[in-house]
């Protein structure tokens, strides 16, 4: 079989999160609302109706352009793209076709790589349809969503940068605020366009478009079954041909789609109810000093505290990294930890991360655990404790105290239960058997003082006391 | 400029019409007559012209992000539609 190069591009839309729709006054936000109850004579297109343009979704584009290195445009327009669709009553989408907001740019992935950005423009997002067995539903809350379509340069050359790429740019959208980032929902969709080449071949193959994923996986997966499907074909002697696909996570596969429009012809014309954008210099660097703290910030401030992988894994939760971005850093790698082993770790995790603990909680408790009044069992007990509603109002000493699960630190104390085990008749073997040089009797020594002290005894310190006693 | 039938054709199709042939031959004629109208300006040399984009010279007209109660409620606006279906506007099966 011989090998081949894959080249990759991706296009992606970012559903911005605006308080309202980028040409009309409607609530943007139409998650669990009725269908059609987010839509104004605007969205609904009827005669004479024109749009008034939202100058936050601009403020939106600077931030997003910036989080990906990319230049603002100075001057920036709306064009028709015509086509005609029950999605789009207007029978056209109003986009950026020859002037966009944001230039070139681009996103570096964790490895180093870096994917370039060819542009990113402003756009309204289409209605959504519903099939039936004959006849369909038009809901048009989501007409006029403000969308930033990110056209990447064809950089990517496997399923993995692909996948990475696209969570990357997910990670930047989200950390600089301006979407919901929600892909379950269609927050962020992506359409990926590859092809194959004989290995050193300076010339790019034929391309297949995979309209439409919502998730990193199935961009991977994607990719991964072009890949295979194309070199077969390639292999064969056969051609590929340009078409648009579709993909399905049940079957794994991609299979040739009917396009909206069999003729694509958009018949681009310049938006005449909407004036141009000119931006100055002075705008364009408020709106971009506005850009919160980029993933790869954060990269740097933990490199050296939290474990590469741990860290990886911790960047998909932004409140959770600007939690630790609180904490002193002495704290920030236990309550890493604490995150990582406690949370993460179950499947419920996600939803806990939208109240998390105070700083004040975290860094007390973390001055309790290694002050060694909590052991790590208890301190992992008290943390998941912060997330009780019943409990979270409460200091991790206080939580400490009602569950009782303070160590027993005053050595005199400790002495004294330590003197009462010894005392009892029944570990006086134990102690025989220890001063005859059988070492792992200790541990059996420690339980009885651990027992005694009902769980509060510092182990260590309980098994120091008795080496000390047993020496004599 | 020659408006041929395959044009009408071309440009029906892409707004989903369906024309009869003496309709598309009347067409025609009307939209070859206007484009012979505008191709006059073709006389002008634009070559150094700046395209014109919009006639007000106006920029950055914009709008806050505040939601704004809707006059039209969203039974006035569904019942603009020919038919409705659990709030949604109904129509022929499309793919």
């Amino acid at each position: 079989m011989s090998r081949y190069e894959i080249t990759v591009g991706i296009e992606c839309h970012v559903q911005l999160s605006t308080k309202t729709k980028l040409f009309s006054e409607v609530d943007n936000d139409a998650r669990g609302k009725e269908p059609n109850s987010c839509v104004s004579p605007v969205d609904y297109a009827l005669p004479g109706m024109l749009p008034r343009l939202n100058g936050e979704a601009i403020k939106f584009a600077i931030r997003a352009g910036k989080a990906m290195n990319c230049e603002i445009n100075p001057n920036s327009r709306f064009d028709r793209k015509h086509y005609f669709y029950p999605d789009s009553p207007k029978g056209y989408q109003i986009t950026q076709f020859y002037h966009p907001i944001i230039g070139a740019g681009y996103i570096e992935l964790p490895d180093g790589t870096k994917i370039r950005i060819e542009h990113a423009h402003l756009e309204g997002d289409a209605g959504k349809l519903t099939h039936f067995s004959n006849y369909s539903l038009v809901d048009l809350n989501r007409v006029d969503t403000p969308l930033i379509e990110i056209v990447s340069m064809p950089d990517i050359h496997s399923a993995k940068q692909a996948h990475d790429y696209c969570k990357e740019l997910w990670r930047a959208m989200v950390y600089a605020g301006v979407t919901n980032g929600d892909l379950y929902n269609g927050n962020m969709r992506f359409d990926v366009n590859i092809s194959l080449a004989p290995e050193g071949s300076d010339k790019l193959g034929t391309r297949a478009e995979i309209k439409n994923l919502n998730s990193f996986r199935s961009v991977e997966h994607a990719v991964e079954y072009e890949y295979e499907r194309q070199s077969k074909l390639l292999d064969k002697g056969e051609k590929i041909k340009q078409e648009t696909r579709g993909w399905s996570d049940a079957t794994g596969k991609t299979t040739p789609q009917r396009s909206k429009e069999e003729a694509q012809d958009y018949r681009y014309m310049p938006e005449p109810d909407l004036p141009p954008i000119r931006l100055s210099k002075k705008f364009i660097e408020e709106e971009a000093a506005k850009l919160p703290t980029t993933p790869k910030q954060y990269r740097e401030k933990f490199k050296n505290i939290i474990a590469n992988d741990t860290l990886e894994i911790l960047l998909d939760y932004k409140p959770l990294m600007e939690k630790l971005a609180e904490l002193k850093e002495k704290s920030v790698a236990r309550v890493s930890n604490l995150f990582t082993s406690v949370l993460l770790a179950e499947e419920k995790s996600v939803e806990m991360l939208n109240s998390l603990p105070t700083a004040t909680q975290l860094s007390e408790l973390c001055e309790m655990t290694e002050k060694k009044e909590l052991s790590s069992t208890a301190s992992k007990e008290v943390f998941l404790r912060f997330f009780d509603p019943d409990m979270k109002q409460k200091t991790a000493r206080d939580i400490a105290k009602e569950l009782n699960l303070l160590q027993e630190n005053d050595l005199s104390a400790l002495e004294k239960i330590v003197d009462g085990v010894l005392a009892n008749p029944a570990t006086k073997q134990a102690q025989e058997d220890f001063k005859a040089g059988q070492e792992k009797v200790i541990g059996f020594l420690v339980g009885q003082v651990m027992k005694a002290s009902q769980g509060k005894a510092n182990p260590s310190s309980a098994q120091e006391i008795l080496r000390q006693k047993l020496k004599n | 400029m020659d408006t041929s039938d395959k044009q009408i054709e071309h440009l029906a199709k892409l707004s989903d019409f369906s024309l009869s042939e003496k309709d598309s031959k009347s067409l025609g004629k009307d939209l070859e007559s206007i484009i012979n109208y505008i191709s006059q300006l073709d006389e002008l040399d634009t070559k150094d012209v700046e395209p014109t984009y919009q006639v007000f010279e106006m920029e950055n007209v914009w709008r806050d992000d505040e939601i704004i109660p809707q006059e039209a409620t969203r039974e006035e606006l569904l019942a603009l539609s020919k038919e409705q279906e659990d709030n949604q506007i109904k129509i022929p099966k499309v793919l």
